[in-house]
Parts: structure tokens; C-alpha cells; sequence
């Protein structure tokens, strides 16, 4: 009984806690704002000002999860036990469709006062529309864009006479020969991300795409193209352009190695930009360029969208204020500060062409159409079974354990039901 | 389930309760002990039988967090997926494999340093601090070191291979050293808990025996053999048992290293059971192999408990 009244009071004292803020009168809004890449230092200055226009609410921010399937390993444990301890929440551009099938997402529209739910998304750009508005509702408003792009040393390209490459050949040419005439055993041609992480399953799709095929619900897998796309990334281990262990290569370890002057060209997100040209510890300052992802020969070249999303906690107690938190959080001054402080991709057309913005970012001039026509990963409230299913084989076929064809034939037998 | 609730009925029969109550049949004094019993049967009731009979309830459903569809009976549909999915029986295997391998290694890796920890040192306490080390670490930690020991590039062991002239090795990306890897993790993990029981084992044999086995001339080995394993032996048993109920439970250690990798090479029944449950919230199929797993565990339990009532 002793450990039952300890219990008991240790209940008491919670709740009490809880309470405490209440007592004065105050709302406090807390915030899941996503790891590092997602710039929660940046996201706290846009909170401290949100702060002082709207006296009474206190935000606090929590942080944590480094990639998108920890965020939402952490989010689908608090969420599925109805936990009402954060208001509002970070999600990655593939989470909306699951967490408001689930019912851990509020739609907004009662709070936006939208009447239309693609007319009020019409300001954004198109492909937040897709990802937020589900069964006519929006479910989430977008922070930042995303997409893959093509980073390169422009030192080098310049050196050696050659020019950014259209198709996934030029560039294993082009590199091996930089890597021949630099001979540093330290220099990889190309760093892309191959460990069994979200970012896999855009290197699986990348090269899919490029050959004119999609996978969606109702698409089913073109299980040939998706052969000849990983016999692409195999090839580039084979010739040394990208190394052996890439099945080992996260995300972060490619923005490093770039960061480091290691690589020559590396397919990386947009905000990896602000990394390399203001991290102190980048050595390659003032010798990056940008550009769009090369294709498939006789392809076009495709990309992945990325992107984050706020929404507000199905089990939060105070919707409204949270509501304005994720409208504020998605306005074109925050997408101003997010593109010129962080790199992150404006939500809105308007602000590419903004001169502060494109004085910071001066490659966001072709950014906007790249954005605008890039690729979405399936769609579906399963998305974390095809995710996981997909980047765990895309990373052991690049390992070498299975066959391209016995890999894309899992994948495809795995997802048939998932997918139909 | 019911043997559970039934002994903690039995239980307390402390012989002055049990006196107590033969001397006073009065009814009233057996509702008294009732009402004395009743916090610890409900609180066992809440925190053990519930859940158990809701994983089983939940296993013969099409239960999903990912939909807001209704959850259909499917009676033993989700066992029969189970017992038809490649992936189930791989990571049995994995499991079974984990728990044989690494259960055999930690006993003999875990009696050696008991028998070097309870050699006659001078000072006893850092000997007592390096074998607990590794038992106090959480697991989490000690998948992440590991995985760094073992990473292509920055890893300690393709380090030290290269210093001795030979190929560094991606250990983590091809099945077989990865599942080396992740037992070798596991053994230097557990076996400094196994190492501290046999210690305390090795203690409670008398001195003389050893002296009196000198003085008939046998030799060290034979000293080992003839007296220090036999009498080692119920202690062995006890760590086995311990040792052999978290093998089966695998999770930390290959979660941390390898997420199950390559291509679920190293992917555990506990890791599988998870990845259904929390990252596709399919809760039914999820339960379904959780029950599956309880059965296999039950088995090894009891098997383990008739081994000792035997003895």
C-alpha cells in the first residue's frame, strides 16, 4: 500500500503541475518542432515573435528526432495513446495522409476560416495541396519546401573544364575523371543516401522517375524500370564514383563529407545549402554550385518534394491558439526569414523571386520550377509500411545482399495490398 | 493467467494468517482476509491479466491505428498470415539463433571473468567495477558503440585491421558479419551479468575442498572440473535461465546497430513485433505475433522450470 499512496502522490503532483500554468492565466502552446534539419533554432525566433504579438501565450518548443522516421516513431507512440501533451507538431511531408486517417491530426478549416479547402491552398504551391488536403480538408498548413537537388564543386568542374551533367552517365564520366586528375583516394564522385533512412526511398525512386514511370496507388511498380534504376546506383559503386559502404551514407553524413571538400557532386536537400555556405566548419565556402538532379538517358530529370508541415494535435486543449501558432507558421514572412536565414524553400511562389531571398539564395532563380514539378513518394495512410519496405531493401541492394531483381520483386510483393 | 492469480491467492498462507485463521473459522475474519487480499489480486489483475487477455483479444482483429476504418473480427486469419510470412520466420530464426549463440557465449565468456574476478587480488574493488561496467550501461548505449566500433569508415576494428596489414571489412552491410557483429555486442553485454552470479557462485565453495583435492595431489584442471563445476552448476542454471529469457527478448542491442539490416538479416522477433505495431500501427497482426512470441517464451520458461524441479 505504501507504493500505492507514492503513486498516488506522484499523480497528484503531475496533474498539479499541469495545472500550475493555467493559474496565471496563461496559455502555453507546446510545439514538437522536428531535429536540427529542420532548424529549430530558427522556428524559436519565429515562436519568440509569435510571443510578443500575442500577449498571454507561451510557446514552448521541444526537439528531438535527427531523421524523419524517428520524429514519427516518437510522434505514433505519443499520438496513438492520445496523449495530449503537445499542441502542435512538426510532420514530414509523407506523414499528414496516415496521422489524419489515424485521427491524430485536427483539420483546420474552422480555424482558417477557409471555405474551400483548395481554393485557401491555391496560395501555396501545388504540391502542398496534395499532401494536406485530405477528403476536402486541410489537415495541415506547409513550414518549408523541399527537394532534391544536385550540389557540386564548382572549383573543381571549373579545373577540369566540364560542365554540371544532364544525364546519370555524364556525371560518372565527368567525376571519374576528376577523381583520376585530383588522385586523392579521399575523393568520392558522388555521395548520395543509401542506409535504409527516408532519404532512401527517393534514391530508389529518383532514377524510376527520371525513366517516365510513377508508383502510386492504382500505379502499380514498373518492375523493369525500377531494375534498370538501381543497376544505375550499382553501377556508380562499380566504377568508384560513389563508395562502397554508400549503403552506410544517412543524409547528414553526405551534407559532412561534402561539407568536408570530399565530394564532387552530392545529392543533398535544399536546406543543405545555408550548411555549406555558412557552417564554420565548411571548407568548400564560395565553391558550391546547385543544380537540377541529372536523368536517366533519354529521361527527364526528376526529382523527390520534401517539405514540413505544422498541424495541430487531434488531443490538444487549445486548438484555436494552436491553429493561429500553425497559420503564423505558415505565412509569407515566415517563409521569407525560414529561405534567407536557412535555406529552407519557400511554400509560396512569390517569395523565389523575392531580392533579399534570392540575394541569400542565389540558385532559388531555377529552384522554383524544380519545385513546382517535383515528384511525390506514394501517397498512402500506409505510407510507413512503404517506406519501410522500400528503403530497407533499396539499402540492402545497394549493400550487394540482394539482386536488383529479387529486390524490386519484394518490394513489389510486400506492397501489392498496400498499394492497390 | 490463472495459476498467476491463483498463487497470489494462495500466497500469503503466512503460517501465523493460516493459524490465525484455523483458530478463528469466523467468516468475518475470511472477509477481512478478502478485503486484505483484494489490492494486490486487482492490481495484478490490471497490470498483468488485463493486458495479456487484451493482446489476445486485439490478435483475432483486423486492428489498425492507420485507418479510421472499423476493426473486423478475422478470427485465426491473423495467426495464419503469421504462420505463412517469410518474415515471421526469419526473425524466429534470428531469434533462436541470437539466443543459442549468444546465451553459450556469455556463459563462457561470463565464467571466465568470474573465475579471474575471484582470483586472490589485492585490491578486489577495481576487478568488482570493470566486470559491473558493462552491465550497467544501458543496452541502447551499448548498440550505439558498438555500431561506431564497427562503422566502415570510422570504426576502432577496421582501424586495428588496417594497422595489422589487412583489408578493412563492412561489417555492418553484409548479413554474416553483421550478425556477428550484433553477438559480439550481446556477449560482451551480458556476459558480465552471468559473470557476477557465477562470482557469488564461486564464493560459496568452501576453501577446503580445494585444499584437501591439493593435498591428494590433483591438478589445477582437475580441481576445476571435479569440484569447481559441479558445485558452480545450480548457479549456472539460474544465470542461464535469466540469461536465456532476455535472449529471447532481443531488441536494444541489433535495434541500435543495425535496425535489423541488411536486407533483416538481424531483424528479432521483438524488433519485428515493434516495427508492426508502432511504426505501421497494425495492432491486430502486431498482437498476433507478440502472442506467438509469449508462447515460444513460455515454452522456454517451462522446459527451464521442469529442468530445475527435476534437479
Amino acid at each position: 500500500m505504501g507504493k500505492l499512496s507514492c503513486f498516488a502522490a506522484i499523480i497528484v503532483g503531475w496533474s498539479a503541475m499541469a495545472a500550475l500554468p493555467l493559474a496565471h492565466g496563461e496559455t502555453v502552446l507546446r510545439v514538437f518542432a522536428g531535429g536540427s534539419q529542420q532548424r529549430t533554432d530558427l522556428a524559436r525566433k519565429m515562436f519568440d515573435a509569435f510571443e510578443k504579438q500575442n500577449p498571454g501565450v507561451k510557446i514552448t518548443l521541444e526537439s528531438g528526432g535527427a531523421t524523419s522516421e524517428l520524429q514519427r516513431q516518437y510522434l505514433s507512440t505519443l499520438l496513438g495513446a492520445k496523449d495530449s501533451s503537445l499542441d502542435v507538431l512538426i510532420l514530414d511531408i509523407i506523414n499528414p495522409a496516415q496521422y489524419y486517417a489515424a485521427g491524430w491530426i485536427e483539420p483546420l478549416d474552422r480555424y482558417l476560416g477557409a471555405k474551400d479547402a483548395k481554393s485557401y491552398m491555391s496560395q501555396y504551391l501545388p504540391a502542398y495541396a496534395t499532401a494536406d488536403v485530405i477528403d476536402n480538408k486541410i489537415v495541415a498548413l506547409p513550414d518549408f519546401a523541399d527537394a532534391m537537388f544536385l550540389y557540386y564543386r564548382k572549383d573543381l568542374l571549373d579545373k577540369y573544364g566540364v560542365k554540371p551533367p544532364a544525364t546519370w552517365d555524364d556525371l560518372a564520366t565527368e567525376s571519374e575523371k576528376i577523381q583520376k586528375g585530383e588522385n586523392n583516394p579521399n575523393l568520392q564522385g558522388l555521395s548520395f543516401q543509401g542506409a535504409p533512412i527516408e532519404g532512401a526511398v527517393c534514391t530508389f525512386l529518383l532514377p524510376y522517375w527520371s525513366q517516365g514511370k510513377d508508383y502510386q496507388k492504382g500505379v502499380p511498380l514498373d518492375k523493369k524500370a525500377a531494375v534498370t534504376g538501381l543497376d544505375m546506383w550499382l553501377g556508380m559503386v562499380d566504377k568508384g564514383v560513389a563508395k562502397k559502404n554508400i549503403a552506410e551514407v544517412k543524409t547528414g553524413d553526405t551534407v559532412n563529407e561534402f561539407m568536408a571538400g570530399n565530394v564532387v557532386f552530392a545529392i543533398n536537400w535544399g536546406f543543405a545549402w545555408d550548411l555549406f555556405q555558412s557552417d564554420p566548419h565548411s571548407k568548400v565556402k564560395g565553391n558550391v554550385g546547385v543544380a537540377t538532379l541529372p536523368a536517366m538517358r533519354g529521361g527527364q530529370s526528376a526529382t523527390c518534394i520534401g517539405g514540413w508541415q505544422w498541424s495541430v494535435s487531434a488531443f490538444s486543449k487549445n486548438k484555436a491558439e494552436a491553429a493561429r501558432l500553425v497559420k503564423f507558421m505558415s505565412s509569407p514572412d515566415v517563409s521569407k526569414f525560414m529561405a534567407i536565414n536557412g535555406s529552407l524553400l519557400p511554400v509560396y511562389a512569390k517569395v523565389y523571386s523575392d531580392p533579399d531571398v534570392l540575394k541569400a539564395n542565389p540558385w532559388y532563380d531555377f529552384a522554383l520550377p524544380v519545385v513546382e514539378s517535383a515528384k511525390s513518394r506514394p501517397v498512402s495512410e500506409r505510407y510507413a509500411e512503404v517506406s519501410d519496405v522500400v528503403r530497407t531493401q533499396t539499402s540492402a541492394a545497394l549493400a550487394g545482399v540482394t539482386k536488383p531483381e529479387a529486390t524490386v520483386d519484394e518490394i513489389d510483393n510486400r506492397l501489392r495490398r498496400v498499394m492497390r | 493467467m490463472t495459476t498467476l492469480l491463483a498463487s497470489t491467492k494462495d500466497a500469503p498462507p503466512r503460517p501465523r494468517v493460516a493459524r490465525l485463521l484455523e483458530r478463528l473459522a469466523d467468516p468475518s475474519e475470511r472477509v477481512q482476509a478478502i478485503l486484505l487480499l483484494a489490492p494486490a489480486a486487482l492490481l495484478l489483475g490490471l497490470i498483468v491479466v488485463y493486458p495479456i487477455a487484451k493482446l489476445v483479444y486485439n490478435s483475432f482483429f483486423d486492428l489498425r491505428l492507420s485507418g479510421g476504418q472499423r476493426a473486423p473480427f478475422v478470427a485465426f486469419d491473423n495467426y495464419q498470415s503469421a504462420l505463412t510470412d517469410s518474415q515471421f520466420w526469419n526473425a524466429l530464426w534470428n531469434t533462436a539463433l541470437f539466443t543459442i549463440i549468444t546465451v553459450i557465449g556469455a556463459l563462457i565468456i561470463g565464467l571466465a571473468l568470474a573465475l579471474l574476478a575471484n582470483l586472490p587480488f589485492r585490491r578486489k574493488w577495481p576487478v568488482r567495477l570493470a566486470l559491473l561496467l558493462p552491465w550497467a550501461m544501458p543496452l541502447a548505449f551499448a548498440g550505439l558503440i558498438f555500431a561506431w566500433f564497427f562503422n566502415t569508415d570510422y570504426g576502432v576494428v577496421n582501424d586495428w585491421l588496417m594497422r595489422i596489414g589487412l583489408a578493412p571489412r563492412q561489417w555492418l552491410l553484409s548479413p554474416g558479419t553483421a550478425f556477428a557483429a550484433v553477438c559480439i555486442a550481446i556477449i560482451w553485454k551480458s556476459s558480465s551479468f552471468i559473470g557476477l552470479i557465477l562470482l557469488a557462485g564461486l564464493q560459496m565453495i568452501p576453501r577446503s575442498l580445494y585444499e584437501a583435492a591439493e593435498v591428494d595431489g590433483a591438478t589445477r584442471f582437475q580441481q576445476f572440473r571435479e569440484i569447481t563445476l559441479p558445485l558452480l552448476a545450480p548457479s549456472m542454471i539460474v544465470a542461464l535461465i535469466f540469461r536465456t529469457i532476455t535472449a529471447l527478448q532481443t531488441f536494444d542491442i541489433p535495434y541500435t546497430m543495425t535496425k535489423g539490416g541488411p536486407a533483416r538479416a538481424t531483424e528479432t522477433l521483438a524488433m519485428l513485433i515493434h516495427s508492426t505495431t508502432i511504426d505501421y500501427g497494425d495492432i491486430g497482426y502486431g498482437s498476433t505475433l507478440a502472442v506467438l512470441m509469449f508462447i515460444v517464451s513460455m515454452a522456454v520458461t517451462a522446459l527451464y522450470l521442469r529442468r530445475i524441479q527435476r534437479d
